[in-house]
C-alpha cells in the first residue's frame, strides 16, 4: 500500500470518526446534521483517478451509513460526490497548475477553497437529504437541512484545514 | 471491437461509478422500508390497474359457488334469528307482570338496627306496601309504609328484614337477614349442610314471595359457617347495594300479587276450616 493510500485511509477513519461520534448527535434547528466526512474526497489531489475517488467514496460512506443505520443513503451520496470531485477541482483550481496540484486551502486561497469546498458538499447535502426524503414533501424542510448542513459542513472543512496547515508550518 | 475496448477502458469510471451507485440505491431500497415502500406505490399502479380488470373478469365465474355460499348463510341467519325472536318473546312474557317506579331517596337512617329509608313517592305513584326496592346494583329493601306522596322503606340492613334468597349457582334457598353493626354484610341462614357452596358464590333473589322478581343480585358469600345447631349452614354475604350513597332506586309493583295473596288467605281459611 503506497503512502498516498495509507494517508487517505488515516483520514476517512479520522474523519468518520468525527463525524459519527460528534456531528451525528448534531441536529441543527432539529433537523440539518453536518456532513463533514465529505472533507474526505475534498482532499483529492488533482488527477487522482477518478475509480479509487469512486471506490473511497463509497467505502466512506458505507461505513457511515453501518453505523448509523441510515443503509446505502450515505454511500449513494459519498459516491456521486467523489465521481464530480475531479470536474469541480479543475473548475476552481489556478489556470497554470501541474497534475500534482493538492487541493489545500493555501494552494487555492481562502475564497476559492470555500467555494470549492461549498459546491462539492452542497452536492452531498443534496443526495443525501433528497434520497432520505425521497419525496417532495416537507420540501422547504429538506432545503433548509441542505443549506444549513452545507454552509456548517464547510466551515468545518475550513477549521480543519487552518489546522492542518498551522501544524505544516510549525 | 477495438474501439468499444478502448471506449470502455476510457471511461471505466463511469461503469465503477454506475455500480457502485446501483449498488447503494439497491442497499437502500433493500433495507428502508420508507423508501422502497415509496418506490413501489408508484410502480404498483400499474400493477393493480391490470389486477383489477383480470379479477373483474375472473370474479364471474365463481359467481354460482358464492351464490349457494351466501344463499346457506342467509339459511342459517333466518334459523337464528328466529330462535332469539322466541326467546325474546318468552322473556318479555315472563316480566310482563313487574313494572318499575323511580323514586329517590330522601331521608335514610344507616347506622341504627332499626334502619329505614324513605322515598318520594307514594300511593298517588302507584307504590304500595309490600312492595321490592331496587337499584342498579342489586336489591335495597321492601316498602312497609306508604303515605299519599311518600313511602318508608325497610332496607336489608334492618333487622327486622326478611328476604327469600337463593344461591346463583345451585338454587339452595335461604333467607337474607342482617345483624346490627356492618351495613355492608348481612347473614343467610336456612341452606341446608348438603348445599355446595363456595365463597365468592353470588346470591340473589329467588322470585318466591313475588316481591322481587328471581335473579336480582343481592350480594356475595364471602363467610361460611355452621349454624349453631349444626344443620345449616350461615353464609356472610357481602351486600352488592352500597346504602351509605344510595339516592336513585325503583320500586317493582306486582300488578298480581294482590290476586296471589287472596288466593293464599282462602288456602289458609280452608285449612284452618278443616282443622
Amino acid at each position: 500500500m503506497s503512502y498516498e493510500s495509507l494517508t487517505r485511509l488515516g483520514r476517512m477513519l479520522l474523519m468518520l470518526a468525527i463525524q459519527l461520534m460528534i456531528l451525528n448527535n448534531i441536529h441543527l434547528f432539529g433537523y440539518a446534521t453536518p456532513l463533514a466526512m465529505g472533507y474526505m474526497i475534498l482532499c483529492f489531489r488533482c488527477s487522482a483517478s477518478r475509480i479509487s475517488l469512486v471506490v473511497w467514496g463509497f467505502l466512506t460512506g458505507l461505513i457511515f451509513d453501518l453505523f448509523s443505520n441510515t443503509m446505502g443513503l450515505g454511500a449513494a451520496s459519498m459516491t456521486l460526490m467523489g465521481f464530480v470531485q475531479p470536474q469541480i477541482l479543475s473548475s476552481f483550481m489556478p489556470k497554470d497548475e501541474t497534475d500534482k496540484f493538492r487541493p489545500t486551502l493555501r494552494t487555492m486561497g481562502l475564497m476559492n477553497y470555500i467555494l470549492y469546498a461549498m459546491s462539492l458538499l452542497f452536492i452531498l447535502h443534496f443526495t443525501f437529504y433528497f434520497l432520505e426524503a425521497f419525496s417532495l414533501l416537507n420540501f422547504l424542510l429538506t432545503l433548509g437541512a441542505i443549506f444549513i448542513g452545507t454552509l456548517v459542513a464547510t466551515l468545518l472543512c475550513v477549521l480543519i484545514e487552518l489546522i492542518a496547515n498551522e501544524r505544516k508550518s510549525e | 471491437m477495438r474501439s468499444l475496448i478502448d471506449f470502455i477502458v476510457v471511461n471505466k469510471h463511469w461503469f465503477v461509478f454506475i455500480l457502485l451507485e446501483t449498488l447503494s440505491l439497491c442497499l437502500l431500497f433493500k433495507m428502508n422500508n420508507y423508501q422502497g415502500s415509496a418506490y413501489f406505490s408508484t410502480a404498483n399502479s400499474v400493477v393493480g390497474f391490470v389486477n383489477e380488470t383480470t379479477s373483474g373478469v375472473t370474479s364471474f365465474f365463481g359467481l354460482k359457488s358464492r351464490n349457494h355460499r351466501l344463499e346457506a348463510e342467509n339459511e342459517m341467519l333466518r334459523e337464528e334469528l328466529l330462535a332469539l325472536k322466541s326467546k325474546v318473546h318468552s322473556s318479555k312474557r315472563h316480566s310482563r307482570y313487574y313494572n318499575a317506579i323511580g323514586a329517590e331517596i330522601i331521608n335514610a337512617s344507616l347506622h341504627r338496627g332499626n334502619n329505614l329509608m324513605t322515598i318520594n313517592k307514594g300511593s298517588a305513584n302507584g307504590v304500595n306496601t309490600e312492595m321490592g326496592v331496587v337499584c342498579s346494583s342489586g336489591v335495597v329493601g321492601i316498602v312497609s309504609l306508604v303515605s299519599k306522596h311518600y313511602a318508608v322503606v325497610m332496607p336489608l340492613t334492618n333487622i327486622k328484614s326478611m328476604v327469600s334468597c337463593r344461591l346463583a349457582n345451585s338454587d339452595y334457598f335461604g333467607t337474607l337477614q342482617w345483624k346490627m353493626g356492618n351495613i355492608e354484610e348481612a347473614v343467610v341462614i336456612g341452606v341446608p349442610r348438603h348445599a355446595d357452596v363456595k365463597v365468592g358464590e353470588v346470591v340473589e333473589t329467588n322470585g318466591f314471595s313475588d316481591i322481587f322478581p328471581a335473579g336480582i343480585p343481592i350480594g356475595k358469600v364471602v363467610k361460611i359457617e355452621d349454624s349453631d345447631d349444626g344443620l345449616a349452614y350461615v353464609l356472610t354475604v357481602k351486600l352488592s347495594t352500597n346504602f351509605s350513597n344510595l339516592r336513585d332506586v325503583s320500586v317493582i309493583t306486582n300488578y298480581r300479587h294482590v290476586e296471589r295473596r287472596e288466593l293464599e288467605q282462602k288456602a289458609d281459611s280452608l285449612q284452618n276450616t278443616e282443622l
